[in-house]
C-alpha cells in the first residue's frame, strides 16, 4: 500500500489536485477550463522534455525561454517580412533553437565553462536577438499560423497538442530504452566512470543542450501559433516553470535521474494549478506563493519517497 | 633518534579499541598509544584506514566504538575547532586552504578562535611572515593562495597547523608535492618540535622518509593496527611486508611462458605529466603480468596514460588488433580495440551507484545487446547480465537491483563483469581485489585465470603481485624506479 503511494505519488497527486478543484469551483470541470489547458501545454511540454534531458545528463539551460522567443521572432520575421512559406518559417525558428543550444553545448561541454553561466549569458543574448529580428514589436502572422494550434476536425486536438504528446513519448522511449539514453543517464550519474566506461561525456551533453535548444525553437513555433503572432516577449520565466515540472516530475538537479514521462504529469500539475488556483478566485501573488510551495513540497515528498 | 620511553607521564594521545564503519568496516579495534615528543609514522595501503583515524582523531570523524585520550584526558572532539583548542592539528590530505584568501588571512581563519573579533591587519601579517619564516617558504603574507604552487600550498598548510602551537600534530602525506630540499626541510623543524614535546602523527607513503623521520611505526592494514615498531628496528620490506599482508593462497597452476606467444600490448617510452620517466614494457597474449608499487608510484598514472585518460607527453601505446597493431588514441578507442580497465577507486571511477547491476554491467559495451537502431533489447541484455553473475558468483536479489545495495567484493565482480560483456582482450586492473572479501578475491582471481588460459593479457596493479595468480616469470617489476616499492610518487613535483 505504502509501496504503491509512493511509487505513483506524482500522478496521484495530479488525481488529487484535480478532484480538489472539481470540488471547489463548478466551473472547472468545463470545456473552457480543457481548452485553456490544451493550449498552454503543448510549449511549456516541449520545453520540460528538453530540460529533463538536460538535468539529467547533470547540466542545466537556463536559456529555453529566451531561446523559444528567439524562435518565435525568427518564424514571424520570416513569414511577414519575406514571406516566406510557414513551414519553412517555422523550421527555421527550430534550427534557430538547434544552433543556440550547440553554441551553449560547445562552450559549456567542450570548452568546460560553467554551464549556469553559459546559459545564463544565452538567456540574454537569445533574448536581444529576439527583440532584433522582431524590431521589439509583436508580430502579427493570423490565421496562417494559427491552424497549428486551432483542433483539428475529428480528433478534437491540435497539431502543436498531438506533437507535443508524440515527443513526451518519443523522448521517454529515447531515455528508458536507447544506448544514448543509457549514456546520458550516466554521465550524469558519475562522470569520471561515464568516461573509463567509453562514453565521451562532453559529447553527450553537447548533444543534449542541442536537443533542449531545437525543443525550445518548436516551442517557439507552438506559442506563436497559439497565440497568432510573434511576441519578443514570449516565454519569460519558461525556464524556471520547465525545471519546476521536470524536478516535480522526479528529476533530479544532481543528474543521473530522471523521467520524460514524469515531466509531463509535472507539466500537466503546473498548469492545473495555475488554471484552477485562477478559477477559484485566487490573486496573482497568492498564485505565485501557493505554486512555489508546491514545487518545493514535491521535492520534500521526492526525499521521503527514496528513502 | 629513540627518545625515552614514557616514563610516569601519560601518552599524549592514547586510542583504546577505535572501530568506524562507513558502508564496510574501516576500523576495528584500533590500539594506539604515542608519548609526548614522538614522531609516530603510520603507513598501510589507500584503503587500510590511516585517513580515517587521522579524522577520528581530529575530530572531523566520530568514531563509532572507543575512546581516545588526549595526555591522560579523556578526549572526544566532535569539530574541528574544538580539537583545535585542545592542541591537536592536522594537516589534511586534501588541502584546505581557501584559494581566493591571502596566505595571512587563510592562517588567521585557522587559527582565530572567534568569528567577530576584529582583524588586525597588522599582526596577523607578523604572525604569518613568522609563520612562512619557520616553515622556510618564500612568499609575503598577503600573497593569495591561489597563485601558488601545490607544494607551496602544503607548507602554508603546515605552517598554519604549526601557528596553533600545537600538543599534536597529525600530518597527512605532508611531502606529496614536496620537492627533496623541501621535505628535508619540514623534516628539521618537525623534529626540532618533537625536541620542544611536540607529538607527530606521520602518515606517509614514502616509507623511507617514514624511517628517516619517525621515531615508533605502525602499520595499518583492513582497519586494524598490524605492527607497531621502533623504526630503528624496521627495513622497508618489512613495512611492505606488514601492509601487503598474506593473501588468500590460491594455486594458479604455474606455467611457463613460450616466447612464441604473441605480444599483445607493447608500451613505449611513455611519458605524461604524472610520469616524469618514460615507461616502457609489453604484455603477451595468455599472460598475466603484474605491475608491483606503492600507492603514489604512478602505477595508477601509468595505466591513465595508457587507456589516454590522462593526456600523454611522449611514447607510444600499441595494440595488436583484428586489422593489426593500433595505437590508441583515446579512451573510447582503447574498449574499441579490446582494452578493460578496473579503476582503483570504485567508488570514483566505476560504479553508477544509482543504477541497477544491468545498467552497470552492461555500460561500457552497450552496443553488443543494442539493435541496429541503437535500442537497448531488454531480453539480450536480461540473459547477458544473468549468465555473468551467475558465472562470477554474484549474490543478489536480481539484475534489477540497485549496485549500491551490494557489497564490495559483488560490486568488484561486476566491475570485471562489465570487460568480460566487451569481450575485452587486454584488462588492465588496478589493485582488482582491493578491499574485497576472500570469496569474491577468489572469484575473481579463478576467473583471471580462465581468461588467461583463453588467451586474454591481463595487467594487474597492486602493492604486492598476488603470488598465486602472478605467473613467476612475470612477476617483473616495470621500470623499478619509478613502479616498484619506495619509488619516486608520479605527481606534484615542482
Amino acid at each position: 500500500m505504502v509501496r504503491f503511494f509512493a511509487e505513483n505519488l506524482i500522478v496521484l497527486s495530479l488525481v488529487a489536485i484535480v478532484a480538489f478543484f472539481g470540488f471547489a469551483s463548478e466551473r472547472f470541470f468545463s470545456i473552457t477550463t480543457l481548452s485553456t489547458l490544451l493550449n498552454q501545454l503543448p510549449a511549456l511540454t516541449v520545453v520540460s522534455i528538453g530540460m529533463t534531458l538536460v538535468l539529467i545528463s547533470g547540466a542545466i539551460d537556463l536559456s529555453v525561454g529566451s531561446v523559444l522567443a528567439l524562435s518565435a521572432g525568427v518564424i514571424g520575421a520570416g513569414v511577414v517580412l519575406f514571406g516566406l512559406p510557414v513551414p519553412i518559417a517555422a523550421l527555421m525558428g527550430i534550427v534557430a533553437g538547434a544552433l543556440a543550444g550547440l553554441a551553449n553545448g560547445s562552450l559549456g561541454a567542450y570548452l568546460r565553462l560553467p554551464i549556469f553561466i553559459v546559459t545564463l549569458g544565452m538567456l540574454e543574448v537569445a533574448r536581444g536577438l529576439a527583440y532584433l529580428v522582431t524590431d521589439s514589436q509583436t508580430v502579427y502572422m493570423g490565421a496562417k499560423i494559427q491552424a497549428f494550434a486551432l483542433p483539428i476536425d475529428g480528433l478534437g486536438m491540435s497539431a502543436s497538442f498531438m506533437t507535443a504528446l508524440l515527443l513526451v513519448i518519443a523522448f521517454e522511449f529515447l531515455l528508458k530504452s536507447t544506448v544514448f539514453g543509457r549514456q546520458i543517464v550516466a554521465v550524469g550519474s558519475n562522470e569520471s566512470a561515464a568516461a573509463v566506461s567509453g562514453i565521451d561525456p562532453r559529447h553527450v551533453r553537447c548533444t543534449v543542450l542541442i536537443i533542449s535548444g531545437a525543443l525550445a525553437g518548436l516551442g517557439g513555433l507552438m506559442s506563436s501559433a497559439y497565440l497568432g503572432s510573434a511576441d519578443p516577449n514570449a516565454g519569460i520565466g519558461l525556464e524556471l516553470s520547465a525545471i519546476a515540472a521536470a524536478v516535480i516530475g522526479g528529476t533530479s538537479l544532481m543528474g543521473g535521474r530522471g523521467s520524460v514521462m514524469g515531466a509531463f504529469v509535472g507539466v500537466l500539475i503546473v498548469s492545473v494549478l495555475q488554471i484552477g488556483l485562477a478559477q477559484i478566485g485566487i490573486t496573482e501573488p497568492t498564485k505565485r506563493v501557493t505554486t512555489g510551495a508546491v514545487i518545493i513540497l514535491a521535492v520534500i515528498l521526492d526525499r521521503w519517497r527514496k528513502t | 633518534m629513540t627518545r625515552p620511553e614514557p616514563g610516569q607521564a601519560p601518552p599524549r594521545i592514547a586510542a583504546r579499541r577505535i572501530g568506524k564503519s562507513f558502508a564496510t568496516p574501516v576500523l576495528r579495534d584500533v590500539d594506539l598509544e604515542i608519548p609526548a615528543g614522538c614522531i609516530h609514522g603510520l603507513v598501510g595501503e589507500n584503503g587500510a584506514g590511516k585517513s580515517t583515524l587521522a579524522k577520528i582523531i581530529v575530530g572531523l570523524e566520530r568514531a563509532d566504538t572507543g575512546s581516545l585520550a588526549l595526555d591522560g584526558r579523556p578526549y572526544r572532539p566532535i569539530t574541528a575547532a574544538e580539537s583545535r583548542n585542545a592542541g591537536v592539528a592536522l594537516c589534511a590530505q586534501e588541502l584546505s586552504l581557501v584559494d581566493d584568501l591571502s596566505i595571512a588571512e587563510n592562517i588567521l581563519l585557522y587559527t582565530s578562535t572567534s568569528a567577530f573579533k576584529r582583524i588586525r591587519r597588522r599582526s596577523a601579517h607578523e604572525k604569518a611572515a613568522r609563520a612562512l619564516v619557520a616553515i622556510g617558504l618564500d612568499a609575503g603574507p598577503e600573497v593569495r593562495v591561489s597563485r601558488l604552487s601545490l607544494a607551496e600550498k602544503q607548507l602554508v598548510e603546515i605552517a598554519r597547523a604549526l601557528a596553533t602551537n600545537p600538543r599534536l600534530l597529525v600530518l597527512d602525506e605532508p611531502t606529496s608535492a614536496l620537492t627533496a630540499p623541501q621535505s628535508d626541510r619540514l623534516h628539521a623543524i618537525l623534529r626540532a618540535e618533537a625536541r620542544r614535546g611536540v607529538t607527530v602523527i606521520y602518515i606517509s607513503h614514502r616509507l623511507r622518509d617514514v624511517l628517516t623521520i619517525c621515531d615508533r611505526v605502525s602499520v595499518l592494514r583492513d582497519g586494524q593496527v598490524r605492527l607497531t615498531e621502533s623504526a630503528g628496528a624496521l627495513r622497508e620490506e618489512t613495512l611492505i611486508r606488514e601492509m601487503a599482508g598474506a593473501d588468500a593462497d590460491f594455486d594458479a597452476g604455474r606455467r611457463s611462458i613460450e616466447g612464441t606467444r604473441p605480444v599483445h600490448l607493447r608500451v613505449g617510452k611513455l611519458r605524461s605529466a604524472a610520469l616524469p620517466h618514460p615507461i616502457s614494457f609489453d604484455c603477451r597474449r595468455g599472460e598475466i603480468l603484474g605491475l608491483a608499487g606503492l600507492a603514489g608510484s604512478g602505477r595508477t598514472e601509468l595505466l591513465n596514460a595508457i587507456l589516454c585518460l590522462d593526456r600523454r607527453t611522449g611514447g607510444s601505446v600499441t595494440i595488436r588488433t583484428a586489422s593489426g597493431a593500433t595505437e590508441i588514441r583515446n579512451p573510447r578507442h582503447a574498449i574499441r580495440c579490446g582494452i578493460g580497465y578496473v579503476a582503483e577507486d570504485r567508488a570514483r571511477d566505476g560504479i553508477f551507484r544509482d543504477r541497477d547491476l544491468a545498467f552497470n554491467v552492461t555500460i561500457a559495451g552497450l552496443g553488443r545487446v543494442a539493435d541496429r537502431t541503437g535500442r537497448v533489447v531488454r531480453a539480450r541484455e536480461t540473459a547477458a547480465v544473468s549468465k555473468l553473475t551467475a558465472d562470477l558468483g554474484v549474490t543478489s536479489t536480481g539484475i534489477d537491483q540497485s549496485i549500491r545495495e551490494l557489497s564490495g567484493g559483488n560490486q568488484q565482480r561486476l566491475m570485471l563483469a562489465r570487460w568480460l560483456h566487451c569481450k575485452s582482450r587486454l584488462l588492465l586492473l588496478d589493485e582488482p581485489t582491493r578491499g574485497v572479501d576472500v570469496a569474491a578475491k577468489l572469484a575473481i582471481h579463478e576467473e583471471l585465470v580462465r581468461l588467461r588460459d583463453s588467451g586474454v593479457a591481463v595487467v594487474a596493479v597492486s602493492l604486492r603481485p598476488d603470488p598465486g595468480v602472478v605467473e613467476p616469470e612475470a612477476r617483473r617489476r616495470v621500470s623499478p624506479r619509478h613502479v616498484a616499492p619506495g619509488g619516486h610518487p608520479g605527481g606534484g613535483v615542482q
